[in-house]
């Protein structure tokens, strides 16, 4: 179980979140959607604990995958998954392995991350959070720069991981995505969360945010990314 | 790798201890235990703190420009040992020299850090170093025509150079433990210097004390590094060379290079020394140049060759 | 080379530099201003009554051996305008240093007389005797030179051969042909330098019988620190304070009485 009541966060000068509630238990895979500043990221991090005046997470069990993630230095893919166990004090070979494996980055383990294409990359970066076998993922747009087929593998492993009892809650580009996926989408708007529905419910307040007339069929492949 | 550096150091220190200014011959026992075996610790120790000092600001500013010398770190030392020593009691008090080094050292790593934690970008980094260098050698210069000694500025020109020439025992006693302990913080940082190369937010989500971890960096980089600029001057760009020179072979992770890069530092410091020393053999020159004219000679075209590989 | 040649070279200098000066031939120069720290002690010495200024260095005790005589006058920087205020009409200094300034006062034509600094004994009672014709005090020359020739009458004579290293911060030594080297050999030293640096390793694998230094200053002073070096406590030093060895003259004798001791 994770979640925030009431949150409101100033950031320079700038009200990026109001009065924001959110809380998602295990079994959960939740959806952020909604337009670019609507504050999707900034709630992420404030989960995750990262802004001040957020309660600190345990980094054992909530683990944070921030937007377009990469390394400074050239690791290898192995090295970054490794990066997971940090919080736990210790290098086990196993959930790395496993990590990877589920993340289909395996065959590339020693291959420098800044070799391998931005997809290959990402999927990486994903492993690290496996790699610390936390309960609840904090994931930022882990499906950018990933063709269809691998973003829907991603989707995949994500709900798998929901389904056998951990909270995941993602920041997703493509609306098509988090309907077919999550079990509960929340869309935000200029701070504020505007629906915190399921996935057959939310398109009425969806189409409002992303300005669609209402009774058009949202057929995924029109919408605009959310 | 580790193996081939406890090799290399093997035979750096025969060499180093054998080889005096402009000879091979064996020395009688007061050369070897006065001159040569306080030149040779002080190589590997100032080199080793230097080569460590460098590959952790690497890390921790995530910048593969960052040294101490660049930053400014070296300068200001220099600076808090040259008013220590005109200004002070150093003549009476050795130690004088070593508190005001380690001062200097101190302030320049604080104000890069704090600089860091507002704009982490590469260049922008560097040119904070850059202004602290200036700062460092403007107030030197103001110093330097203020100093009692009217000889004061050439003394200080030559001392800049940085040179492990005829430092007496009691130099390396003094400068030794803190260059140590500044060592011993320095290699206990690899797990927060791993987790930073994510950034800070990620080292933070990983459970990384991020504010402490910087603060630890510049603790024992003006111990590691300051220390052994007030006791040889500004040895410059070893620092920066070591961490470079080793990430083909041990690999990108920060924290892997940590106890590699010491090692290093302390046998391209020595190597250099041993160089010079042989310097008046092959060239014509009657006493041995300083160390640090040689590692600046290296080291300025590898900066070049670095900053095209990595400032965009 | 032989201390006579070098003083016939010396000679023919100084002779060409006085033909600049004809008007000195006819009266003597009653305002005279020194721009070098060798000047400065030789006018301290010999002229005083004429000095208007001297350069500021003439009054630090640790390169000057008149500094506490030269407090009483004013200085001057090497600054044409600041030389041209006081109104000299002549000007000492030396064939090195300020020469841009003294090309201005030559052009305003004031009478310069520019001195090469002796390096042997010889050396220096010429331009002793040059000097004091020049200020016109011919007889006071004479009795510097007295003093000095009765003070080197007084060295001791050595029987065995003492071997001496005039040892400079980072390494510098005097060899021959240096003012020091002519102390050392009017001292009953024998000089060990060749006139080539020595680091102190090397000084340290064939030692000197005797190491001499320059006094210690009582300003801090990263240089001399080398003095204190631990290895060097088995060599027996003297100490010799730079104002007694920076420039030649009649004092120079006491300096040679020091050595011998």
């Amino acid at each position: 179980m994770i979640g925030l009541s009431d949150l409101t966060v100033v950031l320079g000068g700038h009200t990026v979140l109001y009065d924001v509630s959110l809380a998602a238990g295990p079994g959960e895979l939740v959806a952020l959607c909604g337009p670019n500043g609507a504050g999707k990221s900034t709630l992420l991090r404030a989960l995750a604990g990262l802004l001040p005046d957020t309660p600190t997470r345990d980094p054992r069990r909530v683990a944070w995958l921030e937007q377009g993630a990469r390394s400074t230095w050239g690791l290898t893919v192995e090295q970054v998954a490794t990066l997971g166990r940090i919080p736990h004090r210790d290098r086990a070979a196993a959930p790395v392995t496993r990590a990877l494996q589920v993340c289909g980055i395996d065959m590339l383990r020693s291959a420098r991350v800044d070799r391998i294409s931005g997809g290959e990359a990402r999927r990486a970066m994903l492993a690290r959070a496996f790699a610390t076998e936390p309960d609840v993922f904090l994931l930022d747009e882990p499906t950018a720069d990933l063709d269809p087929a691998a973003s829907h593998a991603i989707m995949r492993l994500l709900r798998t991981t929901a389904d056998i009892g951990r909270t995941v809650i993602v920041v997703l580009h493509a609306i098509e995505l988090a309907l077919r996926y999550a079990h509960r989408i929340v869309v935000l708007r200029n701070g504020r969360v505007v629906a915190d529905l399921p996935p057959d419910q939310v398109l009425p307040a969806a189409a409002a945010v992303f300005g669609l007339p209402i009774g058009i069929d949202p057929s995924p492949r029109l919408l605009p990314p959310c | 790798m580790i193996r081939w550096l406890v090799m290399l150091l093997a035979v750096l220190i025969p060499i180093s201890l054998l080889t005096g200014d402009a000879t091979l011959a064996l020395p009688d026992n007061l050369i070897f235990w006065q001159l040569r075996v306080p030149r040779t610790m002080l190589g590997l120790l100032i080199g080793g703190g230097l080569g460590l000092s460098g590959a952790v600001l690497q890390g921790a500013l995530r910048n593969p420009l960052a040294d101490p010398g660049l930053l400014g770190i070296t300068g200001s030392a220099g600076l808090g040992a040259v008013i220590a020593f005109y200004w002070g009691f150093a003549a009476e008090f050795p130690p004088t020299l070593l508190a005001g080094g380690l001062m200097g050292a101190g302030i320049g790593a604080a104000f890069l850090l704090a600089f860091a934690g507002r704009a982490p970008s590469g260049p922008s980094l560097i040119l904070a170093g850059v202004a602290v260098s200036a700062i460092a050698s403007a107030l030197l210069a103001l110093a330097l025509a203020l100093a009692p000694n009217p000889f004061a500025l050439t003394e200080i020109t030559y001392w800049l150079m940085g040179g492990l020439a005829d430092r007496p025992l009691s130099q390396v006693e003094m400068a030794g433990p803190v260059i140590l302990l500044g060592g011993v913080i320095l290699l206990k940082l690899g797990r927060g210097l791993d987790a930073l190369s994510l950034g800070e937010d990620a080292a933070r989500s990983l459970g990384i004390p991020v504010a402490a971890t910087l603060r630890m960096a510049a603790i024992g980089t003006t111990c590691a590094a300051g220390a052994g600029a007030a006791v040889a001057g500004s040895i410059g760009f070893i620092g920066l060379v070591v961490p470079h020179l080793l990430r083909p072979w041990v690999g990108e992770r920060p924290g892997a290079l940590l106890p590699a890069a010491a090692l290093a530092g302390g046998a391209l410091l020595l190597a250099a020394d041993i160089l010079v020393r042989l310097a008046p053999l092959m060239l014509p020159l009657s006493t041995a140049p300083p160390v640090g004219v040689l590692t600046a000679l290296l080291g300025a075209p590898f900066l070049v060759a670095i900053a095209r590989r990595s400032v965009p | 080379m032989s201390d006579a040649g070098q003083g016939t070279i010396w000679r023919c200098l100084l002779c060409g530099l006085l033909v600049l000066v004809p008007v000195l031939h006819g009266q003597a120069a009653d305002r005279v201003v020194s721009l070098n720290l060798c000047t400065d002690q030789m006018l301290v010495l010999l002229a005083p009554e004429k000095i208007i200024a001297l350069s500021p260095l003439a009054k630090d005790p640790s390169l000057s051996f008149v500094a506490h005589e030269a407090e009483r006058f004013p200085s001057v920087r090497a600054s044409a305008e600041a030389v041209l205020r006081l109104r000299p009409d002549l000007i000492l200094a030396a064939p090195y240093g300020a020469q841009a300034t003294l090309a201005v006062l030559q052009q305003e034509h004031i009478p310069i007389v520019r001195i090469s600094l002796p390096q042997n004994l010889a050396g220096i009672r010429r331009m002793t005797r040059d000097i004091a014709r020049t200020l016109d005090v011919t007889a006071r020359g004479d009795m510097q030179l007295e003093r000095m020739d009765a003070e080197l009458a007084e060295v001791p004579h050595r029987d065995r051969v003492v071997r001496a290293l005039v040892w400079e911060p980072r390494g510098f030594t005097a060899g021959p042909g240096t003012l020091m080297h002519a102390l050392l050999r009017a001292a009953g030293l024998s000089n060990m330098s060749d006139g080539r640096r020595i680091g102190l390793e090397a000084l340290l694998r064939r030692p000197p019988d005797l190491l001499v230094v320059p006094t210690t200053p009582a300003y801090p002073s990263l240089a001399t620190t080398i003095l204190q070096h631990p290895a060097l406590a088995g060599i027996p030093q003297r100490e010799i304070p730079p104002a007694m060895t920076i420039c030649a003259g009649p004092f120079s004798a006491q300096a040679v009485a020091l050595l011998a001791q």
